[in-house]
């Protein structure tokens, strides 16, 4: 049966002339789920938001063809009656989230279309959502993930049998986006709702998804079963979508001629340790490790603790008595859950926060009496959400602010160097909230070394971003290196750990577990288990095949493992 | 002068968004398990409405003590934060000196003291019965209590929504603030006329800075808007059977009954008092 | 049907201004609750140093919800959030800054226009302040018998008065309203309204000017609220001087009646409720 059956449907949004969604036909089975794929911008949004009415009754524009959800034609139905056919969950879900309590929040929906039973169902949606106990709980005890998953309930609470997610991931660690998906997959499976989700990562599709529907700049390019729609892989890729990581070796390989076209191309690492066994593992020519000479530290933390003040109770503790060394040159990843301090090593490091005790030595001087904006020329911070970068009407002006307000001769070059630099002279102009995700980092990064600074800090430099703009983030920062001497790096992404950083140190409730380079973190199991990092797909995929396989990039799989 | 000094260091440095930010959390939220916090909030609206506006007329000693002194008892009751008390302190006293000045410019005498005394009180009886009422109250208790006396929904749902919305709308300020403070180059204010620069580039950064404030915020209440369309809060504005919903969770208990009696015991004793006196 | 769309179009996005306005205006009214108020003798510095923020989206969008939407924000984050609620006399100050936001926000028909931007800005920041002080003087001149007899009280109310007024509009009118809404007005022209997903306003779509209905409108809102804050303000300081009735017993009588009185009413009120409740249960 089809929960969904969408015919001709076109759509634009009202001060436009251009269609956003060209004649669109599609079925979906009641019992899918589904993944929608496509580029940035090629309308995956705004298809969603037609299957619970919000388009047309909501945002107006003009609407053509016919959109029918289980049974009721969204013309002729109101936004009440189909938010209980299909729930919506925002990518920006902390907005979504109106009443200040877990409990509150879930049965709010259900309140006001005055169903008596109210409490219940939001109990009901909260169990689902395995945030059974939080009930009382205020919205901003929550950690990201788990609001996320309030935000999910507020949906769920209303028995609606599509759930609708926009990205649903992007902002979490590996552990709770997991958490997310098995929680989708239980209501998928075990109380039959139809789940569609718009994702980037393919590695989840895989592991969770029935179907794929790839949209290309607002029609849809086909639909099909999630195994046959990954092995797409140049299709895929030159949409930038990037497949999992087994897929696009095993492709590799076959162009290679290493891998028989017969064979399909497999899309887990399950289905890897079947297709790749009979690989044989080369250990690499142990290359010569750089001479560890004494190297001159830049940033000392001594013995630093700091707690935040929280609302009721006791303070919460985020540093008690921290050591960690810095030293001039260094590319270094900081990683660990959210929650374990990264921000706050961050923040510390410029003096936006002062350690309530203990002492931070920045080029052998403590930060303590110095101001905040006489260390911006030594070090620099990046944060995680660029639009709080963004002070003045253009980017051009952003740029150039730092330098202006210091009377640096020829800041007007440097600034036009570093829009160059950055790809970013055409947009100079623009507002920086108004750029895409890509140009938005872009603009930030410049910003962060316009005073060019000897110590970068950046805060999760590649979250939110689809995977098409992360390569190219990814390639920005290897540009970087030889601009700025020392860059700390926070960072869930593995991916950009693997190749960007020379030293890992993971932080897990304040405390410095491990510090070492990619073989001495990733290779210890303990330290992945307890911390909850996951390196890249492929890592797994080597040591399923051999335990002491420690390759991170597709080439280097492929160079290591051989048919002989 | 002094003043002017105290602020300048104060807006940007000492006085944090961070500091500010707990406290009125605190405020909103860390005290919903006190007695006052478990009253009906009909019953203490009904009481402040007394508490706040019956001291005004009222002239006598004895009676203005009798209030003051179960005002505090109750602020006390409902465990409010630190910040707001202070605000309370100074607002007291910033009117009544201001009343000071104005006794002795009209050429005041010894019982100026006693009548200074009296309107201190009063002033400080309905301040503190409001701080009881509305920081000792969760705020969707209040917003519902309101809305039973008839107060329009869409005030009540600013209410939760203002304290939902806070802790991200100040975390986000503060950001951009130290966006500014991090690029920024404020002057030199170890000197007095440094002082004065900085005290005007710190309000023209705060004002700068809700430039970006605003277009962040505008992109927020975008998705906000249509989630609340989606969880059907225009249906719920305009259907009785709703509000019946929300007010069934009010329910006047003994403890209400109780409060009143005792406040109004107290309150007699006074008159008492002040009879015999 | 197409009207009933567009209708429900509209009003979403009244809310969102409503919102986007509540929200800013209330964190700087939080902000302004908490910094210590410039006071010489006399002269309060009683300007609203955040107005700018609802002067500049009442010219951008529509301003009856922007207006609405700043006073509601200043009433629940300053007073309400903080315990500064000040009862009734909170009315007035909710009146006086949504007319003169609104009426700022009605002038304006195309914020390209920085001559009309400038003049909005500045007309709506008076009529704000020139209604305080209006109130004002109202409220010395009932508290006050005699209000004429006593030698040169009139002539020094309305000199502090008019004094206070004239210094808030020129030095702080000028600066934390007509400066900073000249500033946001053209940047955010064009730049915001697509981020609520509507049109920027110009010639056509603006709402038609000031008329005679914004006008009435504007005064008996006024006249609401002057009456609130006298009301509110009766019986306050300023009486202080003249009542010798404190003493007599009928004060204190009056106050135990209205104390009963509205125990009474409410208990009443409740049982009636709770009757009603039932009665409709079974």
């Amino acid at each position: 049966m089809n929960i969904i059956e969408i015919e001709n449907l076109t759509y634009s949004y009202p001060a436009s002339k251009k269609p956003i969604l060209k004649n669109i036909n599609l079925q979906v089975e009641k019992g899918d789920f589904l993944a929608v794929i496509g580029n940035n911008g090629c309308g995956k949004s705004t298809f969603c938001k037609t299957l619970n009415g919000l388009i047309p009754h909501f945002i107006t524009g003009d609407f053509e063809g016919s959109v029918t959800v289980d049974g009721l034609n969204t013309l002729e139905s109101d936004v009440g009656t189909l938010a209980c056919k299909a729930g919506y969950v925002y990518q920006d879900f902390e907005n979504q989230i109106v009443r200040p309590t877990v409990l509150d929040d879930a049965s709010y929906a259900c309140l006001n279309y005055a169903m008596e039973d109210y409490k219940e169902r939001g109990r009901e949606a909260l169990s689902l959502c395995s945030l059974e106990g939080r009930e009382d709980d205020y919205i901003w005890q929550l950690s990201g993930g788990q609001t996320h998953l309030l935000a999910l309930a507020g949906a769920v609470s209303l028995r609606p049998d599509i759930l609708i997610l926009d990205e649903p991931i992007a902002q979490l660690d590996p552990s709770h986006a997991d958490r997310i998906y098995n929680v989708l997959r239980e209501l998928n499976e075990k109380h039959g709702k139809t789940i569609i989700v718009i994702e980037h990562h393919t590695e989840y599709i895989a592991d969770y998804c029935k179907h794929v529907m790839l949209m290309k700049d607002g029609s849809i390019a086909w639909k099909l079963p999630t195994d046959e729609a990954l092995r797409r892989v140049d299709e895929l890729q030159s949409c930038n979508i990037f497949p999992p990581q087994v897929t696009v070796a095993a492709h590799r390989m076959e162009q290679e001629g290493r891998f028989s076209k017969e064979q399909t191309l497999p899309t887990t690492v399950e289905e890897g340790k079947t297709v790749f066994k009979s690989l044989r593992y080369h250990l690499p020519f142990p290359c010569k490790k750089p001479a560890k000479g004494k190297r001159e530290p830049v940033v000392e933390f001594k013995d630093v603790s700091i707690a935040y003040r929280s609302v009721k109770g006791e303070d919460r503790v985020i540093f008690d008595r921290l050591n960690l060394e810095i030293h001039r040159g260094e590319k270094i990843a900081l990683i660990g859950s959210n929650g374990a301090g990264k921000s706050t090593l961050m923040k510390l490091m410029v003096g936006l926060l002062k350690p309530g005790d203990g002492d931070i030595m920045l080029d052998g001087e403590s930060i303590r009496r110095k101001k905040t904006e006489s260390l911006s020329k030594k070090i620099s911070l990046v944060y995680q959400n660029p639009e709080e970068m963004f002070i003045k009407d253009s980017i051009q002006a952003d740029i150039a602010y730092a330098m202006q307000v210091r009377n640096i001769d020829n800041y007007k070059e440097r600034t036009n160097e570093l829009l160059a630099r950055f790809n970013l002279t055409e947009l100079k102009n623009r507002d920086g909230r108004l750029l895409s995700g890509g140009q938005m980092r872009r603009a930030s990064l410049a910003i962060g070394i316009a005073l060019n600074p000897g110590i970068l800090l950046l805060d999760e430099p590649t979250a939110n971003l689809d995977i098409a703009t992360r390569k190219e983030i990814m390639r920005t920062l290897n540009d970087m290196k030889e601009v700025t001497e020392t860059v700390m790096i926070a960072t869930h992404d593995m991916q950009l750990v693997c190749e960007w950083a020379e030293r890992i140190v993971v932080l897990c409730q304040g405390k410095v577990v491990a510090d070492g380079t990619r073989d001495e973190i990733f290779g210890r199991r303990d330290i992945v288990e307890t911390v909850g990092i996951r390196p890249p797909e492929i890592f797994y995929m080597g040591q399923a095949l051999n335990k002491k396989a420690l390759c991170y990039t597709v080439d280097e799989f492929l160079e290591r493992f051989k048919e002989v | 002068m002094k003043m002017k000094k105290k602020l300048s260091e104060n807006i940007l440095d000492k006085f944090s968004i961070d500091f500010l930010r707990t406290q009125v959390l605190k405020n909103a939220y860390g005290n919903d398990d006190t007695v006052i916090a478990a009253l009906d909030p009909r019953i203490l609206i009904v009481w402040y409405l007394f508490m706040g506006l019956v001291p005004w007329f009222v002239n006598n000693l004895w009676f203005l003590m009798a209030c003051f002194i179960l005002v505090l008892v109750t602020t006390k009751l409902a465990r409010v934060a630190g910040l707001v008390l202070l605000l309370f302190v100074i607002g007291v006293f910033t009117q009544t000196g201001y009343l000071l000045v104005v006794s002795l410019f009209f050429g005041g005498n010894a019982s100026t003291v006693v009548s200074l005394l009296i309107l201190t009180l009063k002033v400080a009886t309905c301040s503190l019965a409001s701080i009881t009422v509305f920081s000792g109250l969760d705020p969707d208790r209040l917003s519902n209590g309101l809305m039973w006396y008839g107060c329009p929904e869409r005030l009540s749902f600013s209410i939760s929504y203002a304290y939902r919305v806070l802790p991200m709308l100040m975390g986000e300020f503060q950001n951009i603030l130290l966006s500014f403070r991090m690029r920024g180059n404020p002057p030199e204010h170890e000197t007095f006329a440094g002082k004065v620069k900085y005290l005007f580039y710190q309000v023209k950064v705060i004002m700068h800075a809700f430039y970006p404030l605003m277009l962040n915020t505008a992109k927020r209440s975008r998705t906000t808007v249509e989630a609340l369309e989606i969880k059907g809060y225009r249906y719920a504005a305009v259907n009785k059977a709703v509000k019946k919903m929300k007010f069934s969770t009010l329910k006047v208990t003994y403890n209400d009954l109780l409060f009143l009696a005792v406040s109004f015991l107290w309150i007699s004793l006074s008159v008492l008092a002040s009879t015999l006196a | 049907m197409q009207l009933v769309k567009k209708q429900t179009a509209t009003q979403s996005q009244k809310l969102m201004v409503f919102v986007l306005t509540m929200a800013l205006y209330g964190l700087a009214t939080l902000f302004t609750e908490l910094l210590p108020k410039f006071q010489v003798g006399f002269v309060e510095f009683s300007v609203e140093f955040f107005l700018f923020i609802p002067l500049t989206l009442a010219i951008l969008f529509d301003p009856l919800s922007a207006a609405l939407g700043a006073a509601t924000g200043e009433l629940v984050f300053s007073e309400i959030m903080l315990g500064q609620f000040g009862g009734l006399g909170e009315l007035e100050k909710f009146l006086t800054v949504t007319i003169g936001v609104y009426i700022a926000g009605r002038m304006v028909r195309n914020p390209a226009n920085r001559k009309m931007v400038c003049l909005a800005s500045i007309t709506g920041t008076a009529v704000q302040l020139l209604m305080g002080t209006i109130v004002d003087i109202m409220k010395v001149q009932f508290a006050v018998e005699d209000f004429e007899a006593v030698a040169g009280l009139p002539e020094s109310v309305f000199a502090t008065e008019g004094f206070a007024f004239l210094n808030d509009l020129l030095f702080s009118g000028i600066l934390f309203c007509l400066l900073p809404t000249m500033f946001l007005v053209p940047r955010l022209y064009g730049k915001i309204e697509p981020l609520l997903g509507m049109r920027p306003r110009d010639e056509q779509t603006g709402l038609g000017g000031i008329n005679i209905k914004v006008v009435i409108g504007a005064v008996i809102a006024f006249a609401v609220a002057a009456g609130a804050e006298l009301l509110a303000s009766s019986g306050t300081a300023l009486i202080e001087w003249e009542a010798d009735w404190a003493e007599s017993g009928t004060a204190l009588a009056v106050g135990l009646v209205t104390a009963a009185v509205v125990a009474v009413i409410a208990l009443i009120a409740l049982k009636y409720k709770a009757g009603k409740g039932e009665a409709e249960q079974i």
